[in-house]
């Protein structure tokens, strides 16, 4: 497949069920699309639509069983498992529902753990600034266990931005927070992806969020039904 | 089913892999609780069938009783059976010993002996023989015909000159196996034959008794009441001659139970231990599931019954197991020490156990065993819930839903890392858990210190160096010594010293022998008077100056230089004597009878020191002295041993012209430090090998701990193992993540193992050669042991890595990720 230089992302063709016979569950159902560098995309659909599979699948997170992705040109899915590990942490940043920190490590070091993964040199700066911006400058040495439902999230930004990735991948990132924290911590990635330039794909099911967005793609039963 | 037991059994089946290695604890538990009381009851039972076939059914014996004190011994109401044995003599024999004894009817049942065929003999020149004596004597006859027997009658100690007479057999003995190989019989005389050959005061006999035993007394007793009866009849206690080996055999010994609840102490506390850790490592990812049914409304005890009754099911499956597998194993143990082959001496008794034991005489298990370890297991399984039943029922319900680590503080803040590496995410990891990793490790290293002592000790009994100690060089020669034999004079040591076969012509020629590096010569001077009897043959053993520093290291108090035990005045004491005469000490004098051929001197000599030397060097003789003074004392040659040195340990064609000089000289014997080890050598191996694999079940069940710990700490971070794999973990990071855990778990055992168990060897091991166990001497540290402890340590941390991340990788990231229960 040829892929314009101007978009990021590319998904031809994706397949992936689960299950067989009368279970047999089309998650992602002969799915493609193109994102553009830069963009921020919202895709939405209904509870068990299958955009967290299809986001799954764009991050290298699950294999399917057929099609491909495209991430700056690669198909990720030619990447052996330590490979595709490593492509991972070079180029997409997960930002998840439930925040996925690490508990037994501060939020300096939630941040800069990707860094550590690829062995990478930890510019100071660069992280304090990403603190700064995210507005926990003072909160580098305190445990996930005693911040808030907002922090953590805001903490889990950091850690997506901190490795300067090619696409951030967010599912359902504001799932767990109150209407308040939800604006608070939306506009917070808006405006991260435009400060740091990044491209962001967002999944969510609620569609005042989704407005937000550049793009909004919206999946049913595993398919792109408008975009 | 009530409803606590229902889902105390459904909690088993949803938590199996931990419940498979709790269970697994639980059936090497139970094995090992059966095995050991059932294989010490076994070779308890073995050993006192082989004794009630070989041994005397005598309780005791009371040496040099007159008629008339046997007859009023025999009246006394604690005694229920009575023999009476007088012993006339040996039959005059050059290479055989016959001796003539006078047994009643009673003592022969006491003595086992049964006639095959004939009669008890009655009449003055009334013999029973055995086809062996006739043969030894180099004639021939039935029952009825008339043998000429040459015989020395027994004289207060000596023997009498030979005289010759005929006797009529009336009956006969069956010869044995060992009859035949030691050349050693006995025949039966009339009492009327004692009687005519030894005046009636004279004849000192041996009352053979049975101590009444309608209320089952234990050995202690019974031993108690055979020295008591001695004391009112006046009988020394020299005189007195317990059958312990039979009481032993036929009534409790209390001292061997101690031994017994020991080890199963230590099997108990290795399965408190392990079980307790793994519940308490698991705890903390239950905390929510009993939250939550605390929320539901169960109360504190039905939370408690669900955690005592889920270890009680897997108790259910896992004690009869362990119990089936016991069986077979303890049977399988029993072959292993029954088929051993054991030093010569004993082999008659190595081969009438294996002969018993193959007919399955006696039986190996026993119900109340069985009962005895399922009850064992069951308290051990029960102890170990105490805790973790009392932490889960404090489990408090809000607490525990809201919180996904509930029930453990935690800090709020902590500095960190600048930038992290695996090694530094591991070290986060384990110092977030020092109590969980404290508990595995410690757990682990008990085994593992109990197993580094228990090797050191064995380390240090090595068969070749307790052959060094009981023998001096290759081989020892020394004259063939023998007191009061009227027919062989020239062995009285006095004799023997003025014409001694241990003389300069002989060391020349052994000199001579090829292989040989040189000779030492220890001399003796034999010694009565001040604490020691005639009858102890105490000596002076004096030493050459090749062993003055020897001498001067084993020294254990006081204070003296080989210069000084030159002068005769200083003796050092071995430390072995202190065991008959506790009352010696440093500085005490000993006015000693000193008798050198005819003529016996007194002698003052002072206790210089005391010593701790093997008894190749002392041949238990326990004064020392300096070899030049001994010989001072002498006008003859007091020459008693020659060590022998060769440039082998074992040389066949040199111990053959040893051999050689031996026999043609007919008056000096030789032991071998070849015969030395290979005494060791067949003893140590079993010892060590019964010790492992005792020690290799208790490592075994404390593995499981290692395994919990390391499967639980994946098990509960499983979604953050996930986590850190989807920002861009690889596998190999993961897997070398894991492996540095396990390392550290390894580490922290082998370092404390290792470590501590070999600072308390140390102390172990001088407690041994000071109680002279298995000749211990030198100390070697266990390297084979500690090698081995920290090979199978790794081997099992990689497998365990390994098996591990496979099992992790058995989900996709995906449900890693998702994964939250």
């Amino acid at each position: 497949m040829k892929m314009d230089s101007s978009k990021i992302l590319a998904v031809e063709d994706l397949v992936k069920y689960y299950g067989a016979g009368e279970n047999l569950v089309r998650a992602v159902d002969h799915t493609s699309l193109q994102i553009e560098r830069g963009a921020f995309t919202a895709i939405v659909g209904r509870s068990g639509s299958g955009k967290s599979t299809l986001l799954h699948l764009i991050g290298g997170l699950d294999r399917p069983d057929e099609g491909k992705v495209w991430i700056e040109g690669k198909d990720i899915f030619s990447l052996k498992d330590d490979r595709l590990a490593e492509f991972r942490r070079k180029k997409i940043g997960f930002i998840f529902q439930d925040y996925n920190l690490i508990p037994s490590l501060n939020v300096w070091e939630n941040i800069v753990l990707p860094l550590g993964l690829d062995n990478r040199r930890v510019k100071r700066e660069d992280v304090r600034e990403v603190l700064e911006k995210i507005g926990l400058a003072d909160k580098a040495e305190t445990m996930p266990n005693a911040l808030s439902g907002g922090q953590k999230q805001r903490t889990a930004i950091a850690r997506a931005l901190v490795t300067h990735p090619a696409i951030i991948l967010a599912d359902e990132p504001t799932g767990n927070l109150d209407s308040q924290t939800e604006l608070e911590v939306m506009s917070l990635m808006k405006n991260c992806v435009e400060d740091f330039g990044q491209t962001l794909v967002m999944i969510t099911h609620d569609e005042t969020i989704a407005q937000m967005a550049d793009r909004v793609i919206e999946i049913a039963d595993g398919k792109v039904v408008s975009d | 089913m009530k409803m606590t037991t229902r889902i105390a059994f459904d909690n088993m089946k949803y938590h199996k892999s931990r419940n498979i290695l709790i269970g697994i604890a639980i059936v090497l538990t139970t094995m090992l609780l059966f095995v050991v009381p059932t294989v010490g009851r076994g070779m308890v039972k073995l050993q006192y069938a082989v004794t009630d076939r070989l041994y005397p059914a005598w309780h005791a014996l009371y040496r040099n009783v007159d008629e008339d004190t046997a007859r009023k011994l025999a009246a006394h109401h604690d005694i229920s059976k009575v023999g009476l044995r007088g012993d006339a003599g040996y039959m005059s024999l050059d290479e055989a010993s016959v001796g003539l004894l006078y047994v009643d009817e009673t003592g022969m049942e006491l003595y086992k002996m049964e006639l095959a065929e004939g009669d008890f003999p009655k009449q003055e020149d009334e013999i029973v023989v055995s086809p062996g004596i006739l043969n030894e004597l180099g004639q021939q006859g039935d029952i009825g015909d008339r043998i000429t027997v040459p015989y020395q009658i027994d004289r207060g100690g000596g023997l009498d000159y030979t005289q010759q007479k005929e006797f009529r057999i009336c009956g006969f003995f069956e010869d044995s196996e060992t009859n035949h190989e030691k050349r050693m019989y006995t025949a039966l005389i009339s009492e009327a034959f004692l009687k005519n050959e030894i005046p009636e005061d004279e004849i000192a006999y041996r009352f053979l008794f049975q101590i009444s035993d309608a209320d089952r007394p234990t050995t202690d007793e019974i031993e108690d009441r055979i020295e008591d009866i001695a004391g009112q009849f006046g009988i020394p206690e020299d005189d007195i001659n317990i059958n312990e080996e039979y009481l032993e055999a036929n009534y409790v010994d209390p001292s061997m139970l101690p031994i017994l609840v020991l080890l199963m102490v230590i099997i108990v506390l290795a399965g408190v231990i392990t079980v307790y850790s793994i519940y308490y490592v698991s705890m903390n990812q239950r905390i929510q599931e009993f939250g939550r049914m605390k929320a539901i409304g169960a109360t504190k005890r039905q939370v408690r019954q669900i955690v005592l009754r889920e270890g009680l099911c897997i108790a259910a499956f896992a004690v009869p197991a362990g119990l089936l597998i016991g069986t077979f194993i303890s049977r399988a143990v029993m072959k292993v020490f029954v088929n051993f082959k054991g030093p010569e001496e004993s082999s008659i008794y190595m081969d009438t156990g294996r002969e018993i034991f193959e007919a399955g005489e006696v039986s190996l298990w026993c119900w109340w065993v069985y009962l005895l370890a399922a009850a064992v297991t069951v308290c051990t399984v029960y102890f170990s819930l105490v805790r973790p039943m009392h932490v889960a029922a404090k489990v408090s319900e809000v607490e525990a839903m809201r919180m996904q680590n509930a029930g453990r503080k935690q800090k709020s803040r902590r500095k960190g890392f600048e930038f992290l590496t695996i090694a530094r995410l591991t070290r986060r990891n384990l110092t977030e858990n020092k109590k969980k990793s404290a508990v595995t490790i410690l757990a682990m290293a008990v085994t593992g210190v109990f197993l580094m002592v228990v090797a050191t000790v064995l380390a240090c009994a090595d068969p070749k160096e307790s052959a060094n100690s009981s023998i001096v060089g290759q081989y020892e020669i020394s004259p063939i010594v023998e007191r009061g034999n009227k027919e062989h004079p020239e062995r009285e040591w006095s004799e023997i010293q003025k014409d001694n076969p241990l003389n300069e012509t002989l060391k020349q020629q052994i000199e001579a022998l090829p292989g040989v590096e040189k000779v030492d010569v220890f001399s003796t001077a034999k010694i009565s008077g001040g604490t020691f009897t005639e009858e102890e043959g105490e000596s002076l053993n004096g030493i050459p100056p090749e062993y003055a520093s020897e001498l001067e290291k084993g020294i254990t108090k006081g204070k003296v230089t080989y210069e000084e035990l030159k002068s005769g005045d200083k003796v050092i004491l071995d430390r072995a004597l202190l065991h008959w005469h506790p009352e010696l000490d440093v500085g005490d004098k000993l006015n000693l009878t000193i008798r050198d051929g005819e003529r016996t001197f007194e002698k003052e000599v002072e206790i210089a020191a005391i010593g701790n030397y093997g008894s190749g060097m002392t041949n238990y003789n326990y004064l020392i002295m300096a070899k030049e003074a001994v010989d001072r004392m002498s006008e003859y040659n007091s020459s008693k041993f020659f060590h022998v040195f060769a440039d082998k340990d074992y040389d066949p064609a040199l111990e053959k012209e040893l051999m050689e000089l031996v026999n043609a000289s007919g008056r000096i014997q030789m032991q071998t430090w070849q015969d030395m080890f290979e005494q060791w050598n067949s003893f140590t191996p079993l010892t060590a090998g019964a010790c492992y694999a005792f020690l290799g079940i208790l490592a075994a069940i404390s593995v499981m701990n290692l395994i919990n710990t390391m499967i639980n700490s994946v098990h509960v971070r499983k979604k953050e193992l996930g986590m850190l794999q989807a920002i861009g973990m690889s596998d190999s990071q993961l897997m070398k993540m894991l492996q540095l855990e396990g390392l550290f778990y390894t580490a922290g055992t082998l370092v404390i193992s290792v470590g501590l168990g070999s600072l308390a060897g140390y102390p172990v091991f001088l407690y041994a050669r000071e109680s002279g166990l298995m000749e211990i001497r030198n100390y070697h540290y266990p390297v084979t042991a500690a090698v081995a402890v920290s090979a199978v340590l790794l081997l099992l941390q990689i497998v365990l890595a390994v098996g591990i991340g496979r099992s992790v990788r058995k989900n996709t990231l995906i449900e890693r990720i998702r994964f939250s229960e």
